[in-house]
């Protein structure tokens, strides 16, 4: 018994997967295994994803960021400015989309700088800070958008949304060479240089002795203000590549609704995959394994077709159940 | 069956749509695909986060129940990228037309043109597409249903009076909404418009919204409120502040609430203006026509752009609006 608990304190989340996977075969069948399928497993969820790496690092060190989610809107609004400034001259569009991608990214790694600085300098609560920032962020967002959608100019732009590495040997339903979409690729890229981070680097160590004892770090000559630092503006960077790829996809940006709940999917992610709440403690290959069953989740209502208004029952008692296994085991340590 | 007599036009060419079906009964079970089995209709709809779109999921499950030998599956969804995400996974699950309500206009636009490619039928409904992606587009007639309340309202008044104006969320519904009504008040030297705000078609955000107005302005006529939830919100704020009287609201959509009690004669009501979320069932009704009588031969007269009238509800004419076992 105690080595099942010990098993599902481990391996609940992959678990849970297999057992949801396992459900739809059922009602599906093989038809269910179609790449197309397995493809968008991985990539819907994929900018939720790509925050919720950084989000991992953030709570392994005892913190929160509430301000992802409206930071995609901000960096989604000022990608798509700058695209439709350059790119307003048919002969610069690659650049144009180079710019937006680089204006994207910076905006995300100074709003996260500025979030981190105030969390280790100002000596503020995380959840104040970045609520304040979920605020503030939204609502610039709204201003450059004037309260709603700012939409590119720049038709190709929706090819980085689009676009990607098609996969050798498979097709889609109707036919097309299968694409692995860019965004997908990052998320995982992302997610092994995370894990190569975390797991063999100082740095990674770091992470784990704020998150684990903040005072014993510092005595052990750990300087827990810069790791804040980092893993706070590693998460704004994070989102401003979330958010180029999300503008492209729709090739515009909703700056009332872009990124709206992601805070909350990409902290469920990484809960789910088994990082503590309560820092130093964490895994990467846990967020993304997360982020997989959130959309898996989703596909599974679909496939039953659970009416919409019950979708947040069942979610909420996956998130809860995929919890409760983990923290259930622990108990037993 | 009675509420279809809002939309002559839409209904007429729904009607004509599935007399060319084999079975002109809506539950015939007749419906097939060419190399057989049943066809499969996916409806994404934005989540109800209001009276209205409340309305639409209540519609779009009733419309589908119709046709019981098509296979529905409906989605809801907060926000564009949820959308995109049961688009896809509808795509997967090999539909063969989705009906489009969207969350937002332009996010939507790339993977509809997408679906569009990959030889789905599209129809879409009340928000549209920022390029014509779609097969079929049926919306209400928004530009109407800003210049007829406003009209009203200047009648009513006589051309003079102080009102508020509140906004919807920002959409082209809207903007649209929004400017017509404008375009009439600026015509009218005596109206002003003490104050304009959003509401966003919610009835707290309306009611907090009032209650600063109304400690802004002690003078006000009526409240333009363009949505009936919002008009209920404005009803609460007058009333807590205890300035309910001499004073009237118009709404909008058509709420059974709101419907009643012009009927009634309620003096804080004294009309509405439809705006029925039935209209996505006429984009079901649209979407499994085409489909029984042939994607493409029923494409060659289908209208791209199907515009439902809107109409003044008043004391006299508001029973024939009126449908209390209707959700919204």
């Amino acid at each position: 018994m105690k080595r099942l608990g010990v098993f599902l304190q481990e391996y609940g989340v992959i678990v849970a997967l297999v057992a949801l996977f396992g459900v739809n075969l059922l009602e599906r069948g093989t038809e269910f295994l179609q790449p197309e399928i397995l493809r968008n497993m991985v990539s819907q969820n994929a900018y939720t994803g790509i925050i919720a790496i950084g989000m991992t690092l953030v709570i392994m060190t005892g913190g929160i960021d509430l301000s992802v989610g409206s930071l995609v809107a901000l960096c989604g609004a000022v990608g798509i400015i700058v695209l439709n400034g350059v790119g307003a001259n048919e002969a610069s569009t690659t650049l144009a989309i180079a710019l937006a991608g680089c204006a994207s990214l910076a905006v995300g790694t100074v709003a996260g700088f500025l979030n981190g600085f105030t969390i280790a300098y100002g000596r503020v609560a995380p959840f104040i800070v970045t609520l304040a920032g979920l605020a503030a962020f939204r609502s610039l967002a709204l201003v450059l958008g004037n309260g709603g959608e700012i939409r590119s100019t720049v038709e190709s732009y929706k090819e980085i949304g689009f676009g990607g590495i098609p996969i050798p040997g498979l097709q889609t339903a109707v036919g097309d060479p299968l694409i692995f979409y860019w965004h997908a690729i990052l998320f995982l890229l992302i997610a092994c240089f995370a894990s190569f981070l975390l797991n063999r680097t100082a740095f990674g160590r770091h992470v784990i002795a704020v998150g684990a004892n903040e005072r014993a770090a510092h005595y052990s000559a750990v300087n827990t203000r810069r790791v804040k630092v980092f893993v706070y503006t590693l998460t704004g960077a994070l989102t401003g590549i979330a958010a180029f790829t999300l503008s492209a996809k729709q090739n515009s940006i909703g700056t009332g609704s872009a990124g709206l709940y992601y805070e909350l999917d990409a902290i469920a992610a990484v809960v789910i995959g088994g990082t503590s709440l309560r820092g130093g403690r964490g895994r990467i290959w846990g967020t993304v394994v997360g982020v997989v069953l959130l959309t898996l989740i989703t596909a599974t209502m679909t496939t039953y077709r659970v009416n919409t208004n019950w979708q947040g029952v069942v979610r909420g008692a996956v998130i809860l159940i995929a919890v409760l296994l983990q923290r259930g085991a622990r108990a037993n340590d | 069956m009675k509420r279809w007599t809002w939309m002559p036009v839409a209904a007429a060419i729904a009607a004509a749509t599935i007399g060319c079906s084999s079975g002109s009964q809506p539950t015939g079970g007749t419906a097939t695909k060419p190399g057989g089995g049943k066809f499969k209709v996916g409806v994404s709809i934005p989540a109800a986060d209001h009276g209205w779109t409340a309305g639409v999921k209540w519609w779009a499950d009733k419309a589908a129940s119709l046709h019981p030998d098509i296979e529905w599956i409906i989605e809801d969804a907060k926000e564009p990228s949820e959308q995109i995400t049961d688009l896809e996974n509808l795509q997967s699950q090999g539909v063969d037309a989705l009906v489009i309500l969207a969350t937002e206009s332009a996010p939507i636009t790339p993977i509809a043109e997408k679906l569009h490619e990959a030889g789905i039928l599209i129809v879409n409904v009340d928000r549209g597409f920022t390029k014509p992606v779609a097969d079929v587009f049926i919306e209400g007639d928004n530009k109407a249903f800003g210049r007829k309340s406003a009209e009203y309202m200047v009648q009513k008044l006589n051309g003079k009076g102080k009102i508020v104006v509140l906004e919807g969320i920002p959409s082209t519904v809207n903007t649209d909404r929004v400017a017509a009504a404008m375009e009439v008040f600026r015509s009218h030297p005596g109206i002003e418009i003490v104050a304009q705000d959003s509401g966003y078609w919610n009835r707290e955000k309306a009611e907090q919204v009032m209650q600063n107005i109304l400690t802004a302005h002690p003078q006000i006529d009526a409240i333009w409120a363009s949505d009936d939830d919002m008009a209920l919100g404005v009803e609460n704020a007058l009333r807590a502040a205890g300035r309910d009287k001499n004073i009237w609201i118009l709404g909008g959509a058509g709420m059974k609430d709101i419907v009643k009690r012009v009927m009634d004669g309620d003096p804080l009501f004294p009309a509405d203006i439809t705006y029925p979320p039935s209209m996505i069932a006429v984009g079901i009704q649209t979407a499994a026509g085409i489909l029984r009588a042939g994607k493409a031969e029923a494409l060659q007269y289908m209208p791209k752009h199907l515009m439902i009238d809107v109409e003044l509800i008043t004391p006299e004419n508001a029973k024939e609006y009126y449908f209390p076992e209707s959700i919204f």
